[in-house]
């Protein structure tokens, strides 16, 4: 049993910022949609580092420690996920 | 509101302010090149702002500290080679290769 003095309440202040921030992804995936290959690579490469942002503001905005490691396996995954993309786009794709 | 709470909102706010105009930049860049340059304030002084608010917040040996600084890290150095490895990428679909060809009329001084 949780003790309740241990729960922290919600600080909408920090999911405020990641819902604005969030909405900075609604440019970049017009950006994927509508212009060229390596501009959607771009795009893309950023939408990631917003998320993982994102995803560090939730965890702070909800107190909940494990959400920390989802922003730090996100970060090693979309930098990889980025990476392949650049590979495959210089020559096989 | 305490001290604390205020520097944390100026924080977090100047580092949502840098993350949309990144975006809003990259998507009224002329082109992907263009396009990088605009990535790096969203990578570079955003985790930066963001992990000092939690950091402030949370104090620097709490865990929630220490994976945002991780977080902060990780984005810095990881984005710098995925620029550099996306915009290899696109010069050698464009060119065929990496290298400077002479048409360029670039000059490298030997010192």
């Amino acid at each position: 049993m949780i003790a309740a003095a241990s729960i922290l309440p919600v600080s909408t202040g920090w999911l405020v910022a990641g819902t604005v921030m969030l909405a900075g992804v609604i440019p970049l995936l017009w950006v994927c949609v509508r212009r060229s290959i390596f501009e959607a690579l771009v795009a893309l490469e950023l939408a990631g580092t917003v998320t993982t942002l994102v995803l560090l503001v939730i965890a702070q905005g909800t107190h909940r420690q494990p959400f920390f490691d989802l922003a730090v396996v996100s970060a090693v995954l979309s930098f990889g996920g980025g990476l392949a993309f650049a590979r495959f786009l210089e020559r096989w794709v | 509101m305490s001290v604390v709470d205020v520097v944390v909102a100026v924080l977090v706010g100047v580092a949502v302010l840098v993350s949309v105009l990144s975006c809003l930049g990259v998507l009224l860049a002329s082109d992907a090149y263009d396009g990088l340059h605009y990535t790096a304030p969203a990578s570079v002084v955003s985790p930066v702002l963001i992990a000092a608010a939690v950091v402030i917040q949370e104090g620097i040996g709490s865990q929630a500290g220490i994976k945002s600084i991780v977080v902060a890290l990780l984005l810095i150095v990881l984005n710098t080679v995925l620029v550099h490895a996306t915009a290899r990428a696109a010069r050698i679909r464009k060119r065929g290769r990496w290298a400077l060809e002479p048409a360029e009329k670039a000059t490298i001084e030997n010192r």
